[in-house]
């Protein structure tokens, strides 16, 4: 591991001014992705600031007026899945951040470190945009449609801080994962969200560009809510993943048949393997 | 270099180390204490489990600066001088090491599932409990009975579910 | 355990063993070496640490074929902390010599394996680091030591290599190949055995006139040890008295120590190698690596300890890895589902040099699996290739061969319209036919295969299968049932050698086994309390240091309990005689006066008696003669060839989901004949852990190998599948205890026989679950959810009309 200088900011305009100043920083939050990358040689940053100790930046609240959820990035995800009101309000997001990696990872993951690395595999960024969250930083507030770019790459520019996700309450939420057997990570995991302007579908794990909304699943949703639905639907395997877990062919399938199963167990998340 | 000062097991420790060491090592290297294993580079095997303010976590996946201030419970201070803890004699009792290497995490992330279940755990709990946890010689049957085995005597002998 | 003992105790049988008087043996007694593992105080080959000690990091190959053109150290040894950058030149210019790793099984029992047109083995050279060329990825080519494990890390990425890169062959079946990239200059192909056993004119005859036959041709795949401990090597080297300490985990120290002595040109006193606990083995760690060898020479070098700890990525690339055989089986039948003859072509791969043949070895001498097949041909081939070199992993040999037969059974059954438990009956080995000599002369100590397998329809509840079938069906679901009888053998080192060391208030047994969680200290304490009648809790065995332990064939093959039991049990009967002597002396009595009478030295003129104990006890305070001044001491040596051969029968059941192909193992049931089994606890255990390990590789694991660009694709626990607390079912196992008559204990063997059945049974039911929908289904390992998905589909596409035909029942 390449040797690194870590920093405990205060606050977030700290920590922004410490990754100003040293060129070569990364943000830690977690950990659980960025400290493996450096045993690997993937990542070598010369410091690493800590933002999980930032005051206000980790808890959860219920925001009346707007009837969303708010999460500080630093909250992490046993607390999220764990949490009364995420349980009440929105389970399905609740049921996914219990359903990441096991109970040692969930005890030191943060949602906002999830949301900024933006792996193709995790499942946080399917929360996200099928919610149609908004993610906050300490510039400003991005719309999840506008947020998630491609692989491990969002709209966030160098130094920039999330500081909260906020989501908005829906009507519903459906929850269906597939994962591999090795990793863990999702395969295919579908996100469905019942809206009152409409069904929103957000797909993980299997896009070559990162996660993805699915238009012609949400149209179909739109018209008639059930898997019966979705039945002669097929998903364009073109621009899906392939490794040694699926071929494109068989996530396309896969993402049919988690859409199924979120929209038959709504409410919930619902994991496969 | 950097000062790191902590408690583990109870006691309150101090020792250089530079910023990227993790708390796996310096659990090992700096304070000698080698029953904290790393089995895996990618966070998976869970060998290295300990307890940070009674939470289990990866401590190969975890610097020791943040750990700093912060109690640390390794296997060295599961057992109460001579007196085992239930699950370590659950362990010996149902055979449920072999090489051993495995152990020492299990048992920490073991205790953890146990306290904060609330009630004792059927077998289905404990495998999907211990999800963060490899064993390449038991095939599991053991470990699952002796998990199971444990949560009932240390429900039976009092404990009450922590929160997190 | 049962009463389903049929021999008398062979030739050795021994006067100290009396199955009335044991209280120990066949106990679940708890394991002693659980006390200092489960509190933190193991001692793992990266707990120890040298004062001053520096660390190591290998510079290796990124490419799966590369003339070294050159090794600049120049940057490396410029960067911060560094003490010293060796390459294979260096080792040469000290005059290193490449590792004898004595690949060819060579006891009088193992098949004779021979180079093509009967020629001597060719093994390659195993240098510690190479000259010439690196021969697969992560191959070591420099060494780099440094102050601290980063430094050195550092420095070995400033080592500059300038390759050359040449063709590549990965695959053992395109490394045969006339034409393949050769990875040896010294052979004119890549094949380096090619041995044929049994009588091929008589086969042929047999398969000329037979009313079926039924081939069945498929690859095992590679795996990878996956012990959790990664790889890791201290060495040290004293100037002052010219001393080499190694410590380092692995099957057995004494082998390690000569090999290591041969490589080195060091005297073997001049050696000392510490092995204590291991944190998994399977066969992986039982050849030398060539970081052992390293971190010696360079402690030497830089005149400091010098400790090596891999990575788990580097574990993944370049630990001995496992399995790599191509088989094809072709059974002759005759119309009424006699089994006439079989033929068998094996192709292993051993990757980029030659470290064992014990995996195609093995398998050869039991091609005929548990049935009565009169007539055997078989074809053995070795084949070299740009991979990581193979090694007899958990069970060597046996999976593979017992995958070919039981599937080539089964699709034999299909075939026939004969029940597949009918059909095996028809052709199973007899009891009465024990011992039992196979087609390639295979001689089968002792056995019930068809007790055992009825028991085992039993334990699985065959009858109710059907029932969970349809159960299963209700709920969209498909049950596939399996099925397998297995046999294996356990031949390994043949010998063994014990030290027994009787002191007033214990019993140290030293021996050089080297166990990596089977439990030797506690299952050899309770045969050497038992056969001496001493208290169980005063037997200590000692192990792993060569200081202490000067010979041992260490542990592989199911050789352990075996050979451990009957030599204790010879050094028994000598220390019994001694004692006699010693007792004499010390009591000032005629030796024919003194009698051994079950743990205690009586004087039958007037019965007074006296313990081990108080013989040792009195010993300690006495001025002996010098023919008894060792005290109770003694050395006994064995040498054993006769193989075992453990066997049993296991089923399992496995639910598939139809739209997304993934599998759940819903029952797993085995009875498993080990012979005499010395503790059930650890028994069990062994089968618990065996069947993992070969589920994993049925199921989930796989060191898959880009066919484009020859580098692996697995190199982390993110790519490669294990076996899991949420993906195997609690397990139902029943030890059958059919003494083997050669040997006194009438040990077999526990340690494999949950893995040799475990590939053939996963894929029974695999098949047999998708029967229904895809027709007969010939699928590599492992079974994926892409496999299967992707099998479903085609039958999608094309639906095949097929009753499922397999019945569970008979």
């Amino acid at each position: 591991m390449t040797p690194a200088t870590y920093l405990r900011p205060g606050s977030v305009d700290e920590a922004a001014k410490l990754h100003d100043d040293f060129a070569e920083a990364k943000y830690l939050s977690g950990g659980h992705t960025l400290l493996p990358s450096m045993k690997q040689g993937l990542a070598r940053p010369s410091h690493l600031i800590d933002l999980a100790a930032i005051q206000g930046l980790r808890g959860i609240s219920v925001d009346a007026k707007s009837n969303a959820l708010h999460i500080g990035a630093a909250t992490r995800h046993v607390e999220v899945a764990s949490s009364a009101d995420v349980q009440r309000l929105l389970p399905a997001l609740a049921g996914l951040a219990g359903s990441i990696g096991d109970r040692q990872v969930r005890n030191r993951g943060t949602i906002g470190g999830s949301v900024a690395n933006d792996d193709p595999a995790a499942d946080y960024p399917a929360g996200v945009l099928g919610l149609g969250a908004t993610v906050v930083t300490n510039r400003r507030e991005i719309a999840a449609d506008d947020y998630f770019v491609g692989l491990f790459e969002t709209a966030l520019v160098p130094g920039e801080v999330i500081v909260q996700v906020r989501f908005p309450v829906p009507l519903a939420a459906g929850y269906a994962k597939f994962r591999s057997a090795a990793s863990r990570y999702s395969i295919v995991g579908v996100f469905v969200v019942r809206t009152a302007q409409g069904v929103r579908v957000a797909v993980t794990g299997a896009g070559e560009a990162g996660v993805f909304r699915a238009p012609e699943l949400e149209a179909a949703l739109d018209k008639q809510f059930s898997a019966d639905a979705l039945a002669d639907l097929r998903i364009d395997p073109s621009s899906l993943l392939s490794d040694l877990n699926a071929t494109p062919a068989y996530r396309a399938d896969l993402i049919m048949v988690m859409a199924r199963r979120a929209v038959t167990n709504m409410g919930r998340t619902s994991t496969f393997k | 270099m950097p000062l790191i000062a902590m408690r583990v097991n109870g006691e309150e420790v101090e020792r250089e180390a530079p910023d990227h060491t993790l708390l796996a090592f310096f659990l090992r290297e700096q304070l000698g204490m080698t029953g904290t294993h790393v089995g895996c580079d990618t966070s998976q095997c869970g060998c290295c489990v300990v307890r940070i303010d009674g939470e289990s976590v990866k401590s190969c996946t975890t610097l020791a600066v943040q750990a700093q201030g912060r109690s640390v419970t390794t296997i060295e201070g599961l057992a109460e001088g001579e007196a085992l803890h239930p699950i370590q004699k659950a362990f010996r009792r149902m055979h449920a090491l072999q090489c051993g290497y495995c152990t020492p995490g299990m048992m920490m992330s073991a205790v953890d599932l146990i306290e904060r279940h609330g009630k004792p755990l059927t077998p289905d709990e404990v495998r999907e409990g211990m999800e963060g946890n490899l064993c390449r010689c038991t095939g599991y049957h053991n470990i699952v009975k002796a998990i199971v085995v444990a949560s009932e005597e240390m429900y039976a002998g009092g404990l009450k579910a922590e929160t997190p | 355990m049962n009463d389903r003992v049929i021999t008398a105790l062979g030739n050795g049988g021994s006067p100290l063993i009396n199955d009335r008087l044991f209280k120990a043996i066949g106990k679940p007694l708890e394991r002693k070496e659980d006390l200092r593992l489960i509190t933190g105080k193991g001692r793992f080959t990266d707990d120890f640490t040298f004062a001053n000690q520096s660390w190591a990091w290998l510079v290796r190959s990124p490419y799966p074929h590369a003339r070294i053109v050159g090794i600049d150290k120049t940057a490396a040894l410029a960067m911060p902390g560094v003490l010293g950058v060796f390459t294979g030149a260096d080792c040469l210019a000290d005059g290193l010599k490449a590792i004898q790793h004595n690949p060819v099984p060579s006891t009088k029992y193992d098949v004779k394996l021979r180079g093509p047109d009967d020629t001597p083995v060719f093994a390659g050279r195993h240098f510690l680091l190479p000259v010439d060329k690196a021969r697969y990825v992560g191959e070591a080519l420099a060494i780099v030591i440094a102050e601290t494990r980063d430094q050195a890390s550092a420095a070995a990425e400033a080592v500059e290599v300038e390759y050359e890169e040449l063709p590549w062959v990965a695959d053992s079946q395109e490394a045969i190949k006339p034409d393949a990239p050769r990875l040896w200059d010294d052979l004119p192909s890549n094949v380096l055995v090619d041995a044929t056993f049994g009588n091929v004119e008589e086969t042929d005859r047999a398969f000329a006139s037979a009313a079926h036959v039924v081939t069945f041709r498929q690859h095992v795949g590679r795996v990878t040890g996956m012990g959790l401990e990664p790889r890791a090597a201290l060495g040290h080297y004293e100037a002052d008295r010219d001393a080499y300490t190694l410590y380092a985990g692995s099957g057995g120290a004494v082998r390690q120590k000569k090999e290591l002595s041969e490589v080195l040109g060091v005297d073997q006193k001049n050696i000392r190698v510490l092995s204590f606990d291991v944190g998994g083995n399977f066969g992986t760690r039982n050849r030398l690596y060539v970081e052992s060898g390293l971190v010696l020479w360079a402690s030497k070098k830089v005149g400091r300890p010098v400790k090596f700890r891999a990575e788990r990525s580097e574990s993944f690339l370049t630990d001995y890895q496992g399995r790599d055989l191509v088989t094809e089986v072709s059974l002759a039948i005759d119309k009424n589902g006699k089994f006439l003859a079989m033929r068998a072509d094996n192709l292993s791969n051993v990757g980029s040099v030659l470290v064992s043949l014990s995996p195609l070895g093995k398998g050869s001498g039991l091609i005929t699996g548990n049935y009565d097949i009169p007539l055997a041909t078989l074809r053995a081939r070795a084949v070299f290739s740009n991979t990581m070199a193979t090694q007899a992993y958990r069970s060597s040999g046996r999976p593979e061969v017992t995958y070919a037969i039981e599937r080539v059974v089964d699709k034999a059954a299909r075939q026939l319209g004969i029940d597949r438990v009918e059909l095996r009956r028809r052709n199973l080995v007899k009891r009465e036919q024990m011992p039992y000599v196979n087609a390639v002369g295979s001689t089968y100590d002792s056995g019930e295969y068809e007790i055992n397998m009825d028991a085992l329809i039993q334990l699985g509840d065959f009858a109710g299968a059907e029932a969970r079938r349809a159960e299963a069906k209700a709920r969209g679901k498909l049950l596939g049932i399996g099925f397998v009888n297995y046999v294996e053998s356990s031949i390994g080192t043949p010998k063994e050698r014990v030290d027994l060391i009787v002191r007033e208030k214990s019993v140290e047994v030293v021996i050089g086994t080297q166990p990596a969680g089977q439990g030797h200290e506690t299952s050899f304490a309770q045969v050497t309390a038992d056969v001496l009648n001493v208290p169980f809790e005063n037997v200590f065995i000692t192990m792993g240091d060569t200081d202490v332990v000067t010979a041992g064939g260490g542990t592989h093959s199911g050789r352990s309990m075996r050979h451990a039991s009957t030599v204790i049990v010879m050094a028994a009967e000598e220390l019994v005689a001694l004692g006699r002597r010693m007792t004499a002396h010390l009591f000032d009595l005629p030796l024919d006066q003194v009698v051994y009478d079950d743990g205690v030295f009586r004087n039958i003129a007037d019965e007074t008696a006296w313990t081990w104990f108080d013989v040792a006890a009195k010993a300690a305070t006495t001025d002996l003669p010098p023919e008894l001044r060792g005290g109770l001491r003694v050395r006994c040596d064995n040498e054993m060839h006769t193989p075992v051969f453990p066997n049993g029968a296991c089923m399992c059941e496995i639910e598939i989901d139809p739209e997304t192909g993934s599998l759940e193992i819903k029952r797993y049931a085995t009875i498993d004949d080990v012979g005499r089994c010395i503790n059930p606890l650890i028994v069990h255990g062994q089968t618990h852990g065996g069947i993992a390990q070969g589920v994993g590789q049925a199921m989930w694991e796989g060191c898959h190998i880009d066919p484009a660009s020859g580098q692996p694709l697995v190199g982390s626990l993110m790519d490669y599948g294990m076996p899991r607390f949420d993906n195997l079912p609690t397990f139902r196992n029943e030890i059958a205890e059919v003494l083997s008559p050669t040997n006194p204990f009438g040990v077999k063997a526990g340690g494999e026989g949950g893995t040799t059945g475990a590939l053939a049974v996963i894929m029974s039911a695999v098949e047999d679950a998708l029967l229904p929908v895809c027709g007969p289904i010939e699928m590599d390992m492992p079974a994926t959810p892409l496999k299967v998905w992707t099998a479903l589909q085609a039958a999608k596409a094309a639906p095949r009309k097929v009753k499922s035909e397999v019945t569970a029942c008979p």
